[in-house]
């Protein structure tokens, strides 16, 4: 899922131009900030170029070279933050870890110093340096509030559709809560076959009843009300 | 949505966040939303020898999908209240 980092060679309209953003997909520009350099790992910064922040991704341009630029999906920053401590690098930048496909491998700080052989997909690490350091607030508080936007696609599924319930949940739910998830197993027009999905919950119940996994749950309630009384 | 609640009374605390990266950042806890996405304050990394460029920045986010462990205060730990809660999210209510 995590692609890491991109070269962009295109870009739209006159002067130095903006990214291609996929509007339709709900990719909107949320912020473009000039005088940007860009560091990607170990290497030297790259200058002068301009910040754009959508929100679905990070996109730097070169202002020199129209055909140079990077970007990476919000998906794949495993984290970012403010870097102000000139110990921890010159000057004051947005620091950003990038999750690669290929973490296993030992490609943290072995990349090849060589421009010609520079593979981004490896890239962990990403500075963005303003030119003027208080902006940087400024920044990071966008990079969140668009990241806040990007959260993994199957996590958001499974808020979404909570398939895993419990025994209990699933006796109460069959007797009494007409309003719930399983009301449609009583409606007969979306039923899945001629008899119904109604013996197809019950079996289900069955299932889950019997098995193992359950077994602790149901002494812990019967723990909890021997308890109280 | 437990561990969200959770983490929102522990706003302020002292959090140790490890990642999956093996990175540990420890700071105080700035907020957590529904994802568990975690926004830290005065951070540092636990494991300086192997991060020193991360030595020290001030205010860090990090993806929730991207986070192994939280180590939580154990003063910010009512067991009780957890035991209750979970128990409640088990059965569903």
């Amino acid at each position: 899922m995590a692609t890491g980092l991109r070269s962009v060679t295109e870009r739209t309209g006159g002067g130095t131009g903006q990214p291609f953003l996929d509007a339709d997909h709900g990719d909107v520009l949320m912020l473009v900030q000039p005088g940007v350099s860009i560091v990607l790992g170990n290497r030297q910064p790259e200058s002068p170029g301009t910040l754009f922040i959508s929100t679905k991704q990070v996109v730097w341009l070169s202002d020199t070279d129209r055909a140079k630029g990077y970007a990476v999906d919000f998906i794949s920053v495993s984290l970012h933050a403010v870097s102000r401590d000139p110990e921890a690098y010159p000057s004051p930048c947005i620091y950003a870890q990038i999750e690669t496909e290929a973490e296993e491998d030992e490609s943290e700080e072995s990349d090849s110093e060589s421009d010609s052989t520079l593979n981004l997909s490896k890239i962990t690490e990403m500075r963005l340096i303003p030119s003027d350091p208080d902006q940087l607030d400024m920044l990071f508080a966008t990079f969140c509030e668009c990241a806040e936007l990007n959260p993994d696609p199957t996590e958001e599924g499974e808020e979404e559709h909570n398939w895993i319930f419990s025994a209990d949940q699933l006796e109460n739910d069959g007797e009494e809560d007409e309003d719930s998830d399983w009301a449609f197993a009583q409606n007969p027009g979306h039923s899945i076959g001629a008899n119904g999905t109604h013996d197809l919950v019950h079996s289900v119940v069955q299932l889950q009843i019997n098995d193992q996994r359950f077994e602790d749950a149901d002494e812990m309630v019967q723990d909890d009300k021997n308890g109280h009384n | 949505m437990l561990f969200f609640s959770y983490f929102k009374d522990l706003v302020g605390r002292e959090v140790t966040v490890e990642l999956k990266n093996d990175l540990a950042i420890r700071g105080t806890l700035h907020s957590v939303d529904q994802y568990l996405n975690i926004k830290l304050e005065n951070t540092r990394v636990v494991d300086q020898d192997k991060y020193p460029h991360m030595l020290s920045v001030r205010n860090c986010f990090i993806r929730g999908s991207v986070v192994r462990y939280v180590q939580l205060p154990p003063e910010g730990v009512d067991v009780e209240l957890l035991h209750d809660a979970t128990r409640r999210e088990a059965r569903g209510g």
